[in-house]
């Protein structure tokens, strides 16, 4: 990226035109907008972490204590990658947009605080398999809403829908039951964000 | 208006182009520390110096020194007039594209 030193040969407009559309691309990517690095780790996170419960429900082939591992190690993990994501210059912008993103998100620590309140208060009462059920659902149902809150609040009709997609799958799967919903959670949630992540890393790439 | 219109000089240097494309990308009302920008961009403190007071002399942009808290901060952000500058210079640019 060693444009400087050209800088005063003159461009083509189709170069000109170039030179802003990744300029965009990048600024876009490096103040949080990565898909790859945002919406990628938590689809591999819910694909490998549900799809070890429901090898766990439904054919006993992992222990559950080895299924939550795996959900939980791979959720820090994503965790931390995100807040990699958003590290470089998140900090550095300050206005109306740094407000609503600092406040959205701190908005996801209050929906899991709810989840952790309910959830620890109703596991006791349940049986093993849906006191599991009631910890995902719950949580589910929290990053669907704010995933599409944050569709709404950026205008990003991507991320809105993936919020809809959630909260549908969610639905159907409290409904079915525990083994049903990890399977969504993995293949319909997991599959669905890792390739979203990915196409749209790819266009941003490609300057579309 | 007939022919295509002409470049607006002060933005039709790929230095500046980058900068104000960066500026306008992060949207109305909002600043970006001067080192954030710098690494937004990978340029030279020196050289983004330079182009940002160019784009400042043109009203193009804005520059706010302040403290946060006892470190000095320099802000800098696109004015209406740099944004409404560079929407003209890409409907410029498509212009000539379409055209050609």
């Amino acid at each position: 990226m060693d444009r400087l030193d050209d800088d005063d040969r003159p461009l083509s407009p189709e170069e000109m035109l170039r030179l802003i559309e990744e300029q965009q691309a990048t600024t876009t990517r490096r103040l949080g907008g990565d898909p790859l690095l945002t919406h990628t780790p938590w689809g591999i996170t819910w694909f490998a972490g549900f799809g070890a419960l429901f090898l766990n429900y439904a054919y006993g082939l992992l222990s559950r204590s080895t299924a939550l591992a795996v959900l939980f190690a791979l959720m820090i993990l994503s965790m931390a990658t995100t807040l990699f994501a958003q590290r470089t210059v998140s900090g550095q912008v300050r206005g109306e947009a740094a407000d609503r993103g600092m406040m959205y998100g701190i908005s996801w620590s209050f929906g899991f605080a709810c989840v952790v309140a309910i959830c620890v208060r109703l596991s006791l009462l349940l049986p093993s398999e849906e006191s599991g059920l009631l910890w995902a659902v719950t949580s589910m149902t929290v990053v669907a809403v704010l995933y599409a809150v944050g569709g709404a609040l950026w205008r990003v009709r991507t991320m809105f829908f993936l919020g809809a997609w959630l909260a549908a799958l969610n639905v159907a799967g409290a409904i079915a039951g525990p083994t049903v919903h990890a399977l969504l959670m993995s293949v319909g949630a997991g599959g669905v964000f890792t390739v979203v992540g990915v196409v749209q890393r790819a266009r941003q790439r490609g300057g579309a | 208006m007939t022919g295509p219109r002409e470049l607006d000089p002060v933005i039709h240097a790929q230095a500046r182009l980058r900068v104000v494309a960066t500026l306008n990308t992060l949207g109305e009302a909002n600043q970006i520390t001067f080192p954030g920008l710098r690494e937004l961009l990978g340029m030279t403190a020196g050289n983004l110096s330079v182009h940002l007071g160019k784009l400042e002399e043109a009203g193009y942009v804005e520059i706010v020194k302040t403290h946060r808290g006892r470190t000095p901060t320099t802000y800098v952000a696109l004015t209406r007039r740099g944004r409404r500058a560079f929407e003209d210079y890409t409907a410029a640019i498509r212009e000539l594209l379409d055209l050609s």
